[in-house]
């Protein structure tokens, strides 16, 4: 004979099965929604919960650049300084020639400088916070760098907040190409057995063109998401992943930006169209041939 | 009563500190993952719809600055919360062998179900993530875990 249970015992276990059903089937919705909402939700615990979290990072970051010494900031201001006096000559020359040939001024990229945080949670190894959001012009697909060049795009952005992924992550693709503009192909991430032999590789360069080493590669602008002339990296030897093919040659790269050092950056705001790679002093290596 | 409320303060006081060694910090890998030690130890003293709530809590705050893998780990914590609940009914769980293994085997099958939830083009390698990093990470979270237990004296008055 079965024990004697009373209806409210009978009903407890059920309504635990029901309730661990109930939150499972939430989670597995916030897994499936599409990425707009799926933000949205992430936010509102960004902005709430785990706010005073975020505040502590950036205090810190924060407290680091104030920690700098005076004498090297001041050695920076001089530099920046000197910099400025030598290039006004010519910026008042080129206004003056443009106008003499009735040319518009020319467009330049717009940059809104922001601190870089790294959450240290699961599966946001290659994912970042910027302290810039909407208010501030920065948009979704946004062209991360740093001084050495592209360091990731902005994937999600909030008011004041921003989200995105440096190149490091799976997902990073860019059109890339050699500083004279004679090879093209695919940058990607070459995921390699353990995070510390991921590599950046440049894909889908024709078979009958050749790179050599130090060969500086550099975003191309195809495809709308980086304006062209941003340093990615320097060719470092022929990968055999693809050339097995016989249609395509694959290099591997250097990356010019270690996302790990990166702690303040600077985002393109604007959609800019035109060249970057009058901005940028690049490493003096000429490879393609 | 007693024991339940020094396990909830546990509870919460590991989960802020994973946070503040997360993200305030900036630690990253190098810190244990204090969250899911939290959700192992709160679990043995929740019912089974509790233990899923908790879990699916503390996996969505995880997933805040998960792009691309969004619920992987609140669908991971949800099963785990709720997992380790049931374990009450099946084990008394007064010995430190069972302390250590339900520890490592929590932390262990979360990682695995986050690996198995977040999808193909995110995830990391099987050999690196399933069979390499997470026993690492379980064996840290078991050891501090058994750490924090000795210390705060949670868990061992709920198996008794």
């Amino acid at each position: 004979m079965p024990p004697y249970v009373t209806e409210e015992e009978e009903r407890g276990p059920r309504r635990q099965i029901l309730a661990t059903l109930f939150f499972l089937l939430l989670a597995v919705i916030a897994r499936i929604l599409p990425p707009g909402p799926q933000q949205q939700v992430a936010s509102i615990f960004r902005a709430s919960v785990l706010r005073p979290f975020v505040l502590v990072q950036e205090g810190l970051a924060d407290s680091r650049v104030h920690a700098e010494t005076t004498e090297d900031l001041q050695a920076r201001l001089d530099s920046i300084e000197s910099l400025v006096t030598n290039q006004r000559t010519l910026v008042e020359e080129n206004a003056r020639l443009r106008d003499m040939l009735e040319l518009g001024p020319r467009l330049g990229a717009e940059y809104v400088p922001a601190s870089l945080i790294r959450p240290g949670t699961a599966m946001s190894q290659s994912m970042f916070l910027l302290d810039v959001g909407l208010d501030r012009g920065v948009s979704e697909d946004a062209t991360v760098l740093t001084g050495a060049g592209l360091l990731g795009v902005v994937r999600t952005t909030r008011k004041t907040s921003s989200i995105g992924m440096d190149w490091t992550h799976p997902e990073f693709r860019a059109s890339a190409m050699t500083l004279d503009g004679s090879v093209y192909g695919l940058v990607l991430v070459e995921r390699g057995e353990f995070r510390e032999s991921d590599r950046l590789r440049l894909d889908g360069v024709p078979f009958h063109q050749e790179l050599d080493d130090g060969a500086v590669i550099v975003t191309s602008g195809l495809g709308g998401v980086h304006p062209r002339g941003i340093p990615i990296g320097v060719v470092e030897g022929e990968a055999e992943t693809e050339t097995g093919t016989g249609w395509r040659r694959s290099y591997w790269l250097r990356p010019l930006v270690q996302p790990g050092r990166a702690t303040h950056v600077l985002v393109l705001v604007g959609r800019p169209s035109g060249d970057l790679s009058t901005e940028w002093a690049y490493p003096s290596a000429e490879g393609n041939r | 009563m007693k024991s339940r409320a020094r396990a909830v303060a546990v509870v919460g006081t590991l989960a802020v500190l994973h946070f503040l060694l997360k993200l305030g910090l900036g630690v990253g890998q190098a810190a244990p993952d204090l969250l899911t030690l939290a959700l192992l130890i709160g679990a043995r003293e929740l019912s089974m719809g509790a233990g899923a709530g908790v879990g699916f809590f503390f996996g969505l705050l995880e997933d805040s600055f998960s792009v691309l893998a969004f619920g992987g780990s609140a669908v991971a914590m949800t099963l785990v919360g709720a997992a380790g609940s049931r374990t009450r009914d099946l084990f008394v769980g007064d010995s430190l062998v069972f302390l250590v293994s339900y520890l490592f085997f929590g932390k262990w099958v979360r990682d695995l179900l986050h690996w198995l939830v977040v999808g193909e083009g995110v995830r990391e390698p099987f050999t690196d993530a399933v069979l390499v990093q997470a026993p690492i990470a379980a064996i840290y979270l078991a050891v501090v875990g058994v750490a924090a237990v000795a210390v705060t004296g949670a868990w061992w008055d709920t198996a008794r």
